[in-house]
């Protein structure tokens, strides 16, 4: 027998130790949740990892592989979402929300610079699929197939591909090399382009569905509505789509001196910004409040940052043309009465208030709707397009998305539907139903234990001086600092999963919190576990739930 | 990474104090004993009154120690641990970290008068105390640690009087170490622990450790409840180094006592009327006494 060290009376390190896994009722289970962020994502962004993939290895490459999983456009996004994300982060309750958006950007951008390249998930299989437009819903669906090896074959009515990102948004909001370059990066995975064919025109529908296993059709909402009101045929009367198509092709446009809008949504402030950057003094006209303009916030508040007028409750009634050109605009005071079907106040005019607006230009802003010149599908409200759950339409193998299914939408929102027709089609080539994939529960503040966490600063981009921006198109927010955006995404909760706090680990007070061998991460032993639900208690991200002893 | 537990740098987990305890779910003392010992670290005798903490921790044949342990009577841990040391002493070995600890009976009631005499000889031990507030081990009795107000199986209607204040009077004895402590923040616990055994002399270590059987909250909460008794001021945490007081922990928003005393089954009936019964004020005074003398 060994002799025994000094003080041991009896040895004992090698015991087997008592089970007291067995007095457990209720046991630890690690559940992972979806973060708010996440659930609030059009696109589905896995904002959560890529935030932590920045915080915790400050590796902006890998950052962008997890971002670029679910969106192929970072860089776009970043730019021109309106991030619904930051809206649902749980850290609003605690201090400010995440700048995701910013973060998103800052990725996105270093991809671009490091010209890092999407991977192919599998080989090439033979099924060949149409998309029809190259919006974002286009390029994100062929984006998606092409990952899981489809020949993919995008049809473009216009001479460049992008869609609304090409010809609706401004170039100081999206450069468009930023464009270009996405675009090329997803392209890169042997996806075949085609401009200038307009399907339905210059070829038919059917000889696609014929040709093509599955077609995709996201054209968009590419047509403006005109407003009936008399002398809208007038000279230097344009749409909101066209009149931005205009100028984002890269065509001079001479305005005059006053310029009109009328509309108060996102294309009415694009075009009011653009029309101010070409030199004009430019009013909007919108016959409700700023409470019911349905463009995003952040560009109300940058239209009026950049001098833009805003005449409230005035409607157009007629627009005064001399020899056929504008030179104003006759309007009509409105009141706002009961709630109409929208759920938005009714405006109803006030006799006798009818005044004149000068105006050298009229956008008429008011509405787009989508353009099916020979497309022929089902639709809902005579407008867009009907679908089913599985963004099927009614013709057999014809699958829609984006703005021409969800009306006028964000980018993001288009991505998104994209992503799910790429799903729905590959199911439907395979002949396979479609699993619905249940997400795991959101997780909320209340959830969160957030002793843990500091309260910190949020970053804030800052944009150029007003007199700066209003000079020329560049780009109104320059680029963000890289090492700032890692520590705005060392803010991240972490909401739903582990981010290896070790607050389980050490206070466990049966040490049955074990680091696994294989994984490196925290395991529960529940040979010892007493199932007191102090781990739960403490986890700050609720990682841990306790549930019943089965 | 800003967030405070990130790291578990200069944190020690090696289960010295392993599983497999008949300590009850969420108990703070085994907590507690774990984080101490592994902070001691390998080269350590633990010197335990009789009490919970040797109860639940050494049956035969499944002991949890995995370092030598010795168990002595409610009243004489410090004496045995002083008996150690100067074995050691006399043999000329070590040096080895010897750690006498005991619960809150036999550290302020039973066993006192062998740590009066451990801190007067000067003996190079550090004596933990796990302080529960009453005698858990034996079924809830009061001890002269229970706080005022708190129901045990001996003060039905809430204990009269207040909290005997050991530090202070350890500190009184002139040895070089005091501290404070709770579970909840295991880093200060185990920087604590290990400022102590650095320091020639002896030592004392208040750890603040819930009985969720005795306090009669859930398990899950006894981080939650360390946590309160600092917040609140009931139980100030600071180091007395060499006769001065230092490394007060600041509160950082003050809570009400009530928070505290509502998670607990023991100020229940302080509560049974809707209204806080006039206990409750009397608490919150000795709070702010606390809050005051300290500078929280």
């Amino acid at each position: 027998m060994d002799k025994l060290p000094l003080g041991l009376a009896l040895d004992l390190r090698n015991v087997v130790p008592y089970k007291t896994g067995s007095w457990r009722t209720l046991m630890p289970v690690n559940i992972m949740h979806t973060p708010p962020c996440t659930q609030e994502c059009p696109a589905g962004n896995d904002i959560r990892g890529f935030l932590r993939t920045l915080a915790e290895k400050k590796d902006y490459e890998e950052a962008w592989h997890v971002l670029t999983r679910t969106n192929p456009m970072p860089a776009i996004c970043g730019r021109v979402c309106p991030h619904p994300c930051e809206e649902g982060c749980n850290r609003r309750d605690f201090d400010s929300p995440l700048a995701i958006n910013s973060a998103e950007r800052a990725v996105g951008d270093y991809g671009l610079e490091e010209n890092l390249e999407h991977k192919k998930l599998i080989a090439a299989r033979k099924e060949k699929v149409a998309v029809i437009g190259s919006g974002p819903a286009g390029l994100s669906c062929a984006f998606h197939l092409a990952k899981r090896g489809f020949k993919v074959k995008i049809y473009e009515a216009y001479g460049e591909p992008g869609g609304m990102m090409r010809y609706g948004i401004p170039s100081y909001r999206l450069p468009n090399y930023i464009l270009r370059q996405e675009l090329e990066n997803i392209l890169k995975l042997g996806i075949d382009l085609e401009c200038n064919v307009k399907v339905g025109v210059n070829i038919p529908m059917d000889q696609l569905m014929q040709t093509y296993d599955a077609v995709f059709l996201g054209i968009g909402a590419q047509k403006g509505m005109s407003v009936d009101i008399p002398g809208e045929d007038s000279k230097n009367v344009y749409t909101g789509v066209e009149f931005l198509r205009e100028v984002n092709s890269g065509k001079y446009m001479n305005v005059g001196k006053d310029v009109v809008v009328i509309g108060g949504g996102n294309t009415a402030m694009d075009c009011a910004r653009v029309a101010k950057r070409l030199g004009a003094n430019v009013s909007v006209v919108y016959r409700r409040t700023r409470v019911e303009m349905p463009a995003i916030t952040a560009e109300i508040d940058e239209a009026m940052e950049e001098r833009v007028m805003f005449r409230y409750h005035t409607n157009p009634v007629k627009i005064i043309s001399d020899d056929g050109k504008v030179v104003g605009i006759l309007c009509v005071q409105m009141e706002l009465k009961e709630p109409d079907a929208s759920g938005r106040a009714r405006p109803v005019p006030l006799p006798g208030s009818e005044s004149v607006i000068p105006a050298d230009t009229v956008i008429l802003a008011t509405g787009q709707s989508a353009d099916y010149d020979g497309i022929e599908v089902q639709k809902r409200d005579g407008k867009w397009v009907a679908t089913s759950e599985t963004l099927m339409t009614n013709v057999d193998g014809v699958f829609a998305g984006g703005d021409v299914v969800l009306g006028l939408e964000t980018v993001s929102a288009a991505i998104g539907q994209g992503t799910r027709a790429a799903s729905a089609i590959e199911d439907y080539i395979d002949g396979s139903v479609e699993s619905r994939l249940s997400r795991p529960p959101v997780i909320y503040s209340k959830d969160l234990n957030t002793y843990y966490y500091q309260k910190k600063r949020r970053f804030e981009k800052e944009a150029l001086p007003i007199h700066m921006r209003l000079k020329h198109f560049k780009e109104i927010y320059p680029p963000l600092d890289p090492e700032a955006i890692i520590d705005e995404a060392g803010r991240c909760f972490s909401c739903g999963l582990c981010f290896n706090c070790g607050n389980c680990f050490m206070y466990c007070p049966d040490n049955a919190v074990k680091i696994s061998p294989k994984t490196g991460l925290y395991e529960f032993d529940l040979d010892f576990c007493k199932g007191c639900g102090l781990c739960a208690k403490e986890c700050p991200c609720h990682y841990i739930q306790m549930t019943l002893e089965k | 990474m800003t967030e405070k537990s990130r790291y578990l740098e200069g944190v020690e987990k090696k289960d010295l104090f392993a599983h497999g305890h008949r300590a009850c779910g969420g108990c703070g003392q085994a907590l507690a004993a774990r984080l101490v010992h592994d902070a001691a670290g390998e080269n350590t005798i633990a010197c335990v009154a009789t009490g919970c903490l040797e109860v639940f921790s050494s049956p035969y044949p499944d002991p949890s120690w995995r370092i030598p342990f010795l168990h002595s009577l409610f009243e004489n841990s410090a004496a045995v641990a002083s008996g150690v040391e100067a074995a050691y002493k006399a043999l000329g070995k070590g040096p080895v970290n010897i750690i006498a600890q005991g619960g809150d009976g036999s550290t302020a009631d039973i066993g006192f008068q062998s740590i009066s005499g451990m801190f007067e000889r000067g003996h190079n031990v550090l004596y933990v105390c796990y302080d529960n507030e009453a005698y858990m081990n034996t079924g809830v009795q009061r001890s002269s640690f229970t706080p005022y107000g708190a129901r045990t199986t001996t003060t039905p209607t809430g204990n009269r009087t207040r909290k005997k204040n050991l530090p202070m009077i350890a500190a009184d004895h002139g040895i070089p170490y005091v501290a404070t402590a709770t579970v909840d923040d295991f880093r200060d616990l185990q920087q604590k622990v290990k400022k102590a055994l650095s320091i020639e002399g002896p030592k004392y270590i208040h750890i603040l450790a819930p009985c969720p059987l005795g306090w009669g909250h859930h398990g899950e909460l006894t981080v939650q409840v360390c946590r309160l008794a600092k917040d609140t001021g009931l139980f100030p945490i600071f180091e007395i180094v060499d006769g001065k007081l230092t490394n007060v922990r600041k509160i950082p928003v003050k809570v009400p006592v009530e928070e505290y005393l509502k998670l607990q089954g023991r100020f229940k009936h302080l509560f049974k009327r809707g209204v806080p019964a006039k206990e409750v004020a009397e608490i919150q005074e000795i709070a702010n006494e606390n809050i005051e003398r300290f500078n929280l």
